[in-house]
């Protein structure tokens, strides 16, 4: 017997095909099966069971996608496991994301990636996608079996905060990866620029007399990795960019044809340097926050279709890591929760539209990944979200459900909740 | 001397950013109070009779632990100091954790140094009682710029509309930045010189102007004050070398000479002679006034223990 939910009085908002209205979606056996705005309370029930909800003119959105997640799973367990990260992630309305593969072991082999699938499929709430290291034990040295681990469900290739240094490897990674059409990501850095930096240079770093990276460190690496793209015809997405320059880098090389996309942190369109303010450990990130000016261009960049996606570059610290003076604090901080809110503040002081904040967190993942979902249509799987965009709500991290809570949000005015999550027709959480 | 009409308001002596002219003007005095006491043959007071004073040393140093030691026990304070080597820290406990467990014992003031900026005032949110920055990272030093301006003040008089440079390693130097910031706070004109490699990015921005050619800087200068070239810091090659750096930014007499004929020459120590300043300058009778700095920085460690043991609640009371 089959489970039918009917939806109904709810603002649909689909970045992929324009739709914003006020309507419904019906879904059974986990898949999309009517979506517009002709479905009412009184949508024709058929035999079975039938759920019909009431959304109260909510927004009902594809739910996100996530291209930027570490879990502690396998090797740092009391950081965050798969299954809490699952939690955290429905309660943020995310129901899609990638795990990177820095892990212990890392997730550079077929038989590492079969194991995060598996595990995935075990315990987690939302689907969950697992990276492969592009290169082994992600040293920078030797090549990772490409091919095999694509075969074995990759989501893409990286290597993670561990940046290929040597250019020529990077080359004929992205040269052998471009022959199977393999998405290789790189999140841009100079090791030689950045080693040992706390925050981003500049007046500010200097004042609390703590190292700075240069912006330089993110371009130089850019360049390099756009300038191979270009070369070899790989398809890159760039993880991250932080400053106004590496867009508008980004940007260029697009417009030349070449095959590049890039991620944004949801930090960076939220913070600047000044938030680092009092030593706070919890602000410790890479890339690092940057100045304002920055931080404007790329939510310009967003406004403008610019930026691919935007990640919560969720990145679980236990206490004794960060509980340290700053030069000493591990970096990352955890934003599956606050990704979407991130976004909704951005739409509640009116620079950005509802569609523009959702589609790199929807539609545009997807369409990298060549994802059904992230999408609003008759049959693409029913991963939704249902949220309050004007809810104002204050983060207190001590109530979010990711098993660390170093998040740089604590404290902060947020608007926008979630009120339910759906991934394949069943519901994966639901505000209380 | 008139004692002020003005409140201490600070709980804690974390840096010299945050402090106003009345501030800096109430320790000054005290301080100066100090220095005539500490050239008597008894210099003992009780002012502190009863405390205890905690000096935790997470970076080595000779002359600022023991300068805050004396300056303890002058004042009658029961004095511990605690060299605590990193290692044991990468044992397993946490900075904050050694803290709790310090705290547990109540002192009633503790002094720390550590290497890395901004850990003091990490450190000063776990504890209950007044805290003292000794130097943190390449943050802040209060207590050197506080005793160099005592220094100048007796030799020299008003600080306000005095021309002082300071030199070198700017970068690295959390004496510098105490200093640049208490010199404007008292109306001082502050030049600082150094090569680009080591000028803080946005330094003009600290309310004061920046050379890099060492002799147009000290162009009618009062007070030279020279920094340590902190060697140990270098995980790069900021310099070619230091005898490239003594022959352009080492203070010698020839370039001593483009400062004020009556300029005097300061150093906060270790001194690299040889690098930084040659020691003929540095051990000058008239115009050096570095072994003074050592004397003013007793002085003034007393007038920041009494304010601050005078300001802290008293914790004791809560055993009762």
């Amino acid at each position: 017997m089959s489970e039918r939910t009917i939806l109904f009085n709810a603002r649909l908002i689909d970045p992929a095909s324009g739709r914003d209205e006020t309507g419904g979606v019906v879904f059974e056996n986990g898949v999309i099966t009517d979506i517009g705005p002709h479905i009412s309370r009184e949508t024709e029930r058929r035999n079975g069971v039938n759920f019909v909800r009431d959304a109260g003119g909510k927004v009902l959105a594809p739910g996100l996608i996530d291209l930027r997640v570490k879990t502690g799973e396998p090797g740092a367990e009391s950081k965050e496991t798969l299954a809490t990260a699952g939690e955290a992630a429905a309660a943020g309305g995310v129901t899609t994301f990638v795990v990177m593969p820095d892990t212990d072991p890392v997730i550079d082999s077929v038989a590492l990636v079969d194991f995060i699938k598996r595990r995935a499929d075990g315990v987690a709430k939302v689907k969950i996608r697992p990276t492969g290291g592009l290169t082994v034990g992600l040293e920078g040295k030797k090549m990772a079996e490409l091919g095999l681990i694509a075969e074995a469900g990759a989501a893409f290739f990286t290597n993670g905060d561990h940046p290929v240094e040597d250019a020529g490897l990077m080359r004929r990674a992205m040269q052998y990866a471009s022959g199977f059409d393999a998405l290789i990501a790189s999140r841009p850095d100079t090791a030689a620029l950045s080693r040992g930096t706390v925050m981003t240079a500049g007046a500010f770093a200097a004042r609390l007399g703590l190292r700075g990276a240069p912006p330089e460190a993110e371009w130089i690496a850019l360049e390099r990795d756009l300038m191979l793209a270009e070369t070899t015809g790989a398809r890159l997405l760039v993880d991250c960019i932080s400053t106004a320059r590496s867009l508008e880098a980004v940007e260029r090389a697009r417009a030349k044809g070449v095959k590049v996309a890039c991620s944004v942190a949801a930090y960076s369109l939220f913070f600047n340097e000044i938030d680092v303010g009092d030593y706070l450990t919890y602000c410790k990130v890479q890339p690092p926050f940057r100045t304002e000016a920055d931080r404007m261009a790329l939510v310009e960049g967003l406004a403008r279709g610019a930026i691919d996606a935007v990640v919560s570059a969720h990145d679980p610290q236990p206490p004794e890591d960060k509980r340290l003076p700053i030069a000493d604090a591990s970096f990352g901080a955890i934003g599956l929760e606050t990704l979407l809110p991130a976004l909704l503040k951005l739409v509640a002081q009116e620079q950005i539209s509802l569609a523009q904040a959702l589609r790199p967190v929807t539609c545009g993942p997807a369409s990298l990944l060549g994802l059904p979902q992230g999408r609003l249509e008759t049959g693409a799987p029913a991963d939704l979200v249902l949220f309050d965009p004007d809810t104002p709500w204050l983060c207190d991290r001590d109530l979010l459900l990711s098993r660390s809570k170093n998040s740089p949000f604590d404290g902060r005015r947020l608007e926008g909740r979630v009120l339910q999550t759906w991934v394949d027709g069943r519901t994966v959480f639901e505000r209380k | 001397m008139a004692d002020f009409a003005y409140a201490f308001p600070h709980r804690h002596l974390l840096g010299i950013e945050g402090l106003n002219r009345l501030d800096i003007e109430q320790l000054l005095n005290l301080g100066d109070r100090y220095v005539e006491l500490n050239q008597q043959r008894s210099k003992h007071v009780d002012v502190l009779a009863g405390q205890t004073l905690l000096n935790l040393f997470f970076e080595n140093s000779t002359r600022t632990q023991s300068s805050f030691e004396i300056a303890g026990r002058r004042l009658g304070a029961d004095v511990v100091t605690m060299s605590v080597a990193t290692s044991s820290l990468k044992k397993g406990e946490t900075l904050i954790d050694t803290a709790m467990t310090l705290n547990a014992m109540r002192p009633d003031l503790l002094v720390i140094r550590h290497q890395s900026s901004g850990a003091v005032k990490l450190l000063s949110r776990k504890v209950d009682c007044a805290v003292v920055n000794a130097g943190d990272g390449t943050h802040e030093h209060p207590t050197q710029a506080l005793l160099d301006a005592l220094t100048i003040r007796r030799r020299v008089g008003d600080i306000g509309g005095l021309r002082v440079a300071i030199c070198g390693d700017i970068l690295h130097s959390r004496v510098a930045r105490s200093n640049v910031a208490l010199l404007n706070i008292l109306g001082a004109e502050v030049r600082l010189i150094a090569p680009r490699t080591l000028t803080p990015p946005g330094a003009e921005g600290w309310g004061a102007t920046v050379f890099t050619d060492m002799r147009k800087g000290l162009e009618g200068c009062d007070v030279v004050m020279m920094l340590r070239l902190q060697q140990e810091r270098m995980d790069g090659a900021y310099l070619p070398s230091a005898r490239e750096f003594f022959h352009f930014y080492g203070l010698d007499a020839e370039k001593l000479a483009c400062a004020r004929p009556t300029a005097f020459v300061m150093h906060p120590g270790p001194m690299n002679r040889g690098v930084e300043i040659e020691s003929g300058i540095a051990d000058h009778k008239t115009r050096s006034l570095i072994t003074e700095q050592v004397e003013m920085g007793v002085a003034i460690r007393m007038a920041v223990l009494e304010t601050l043991a005078k300001n802290a609640p008293d914790i004791g009371s809560k055993n009762a």
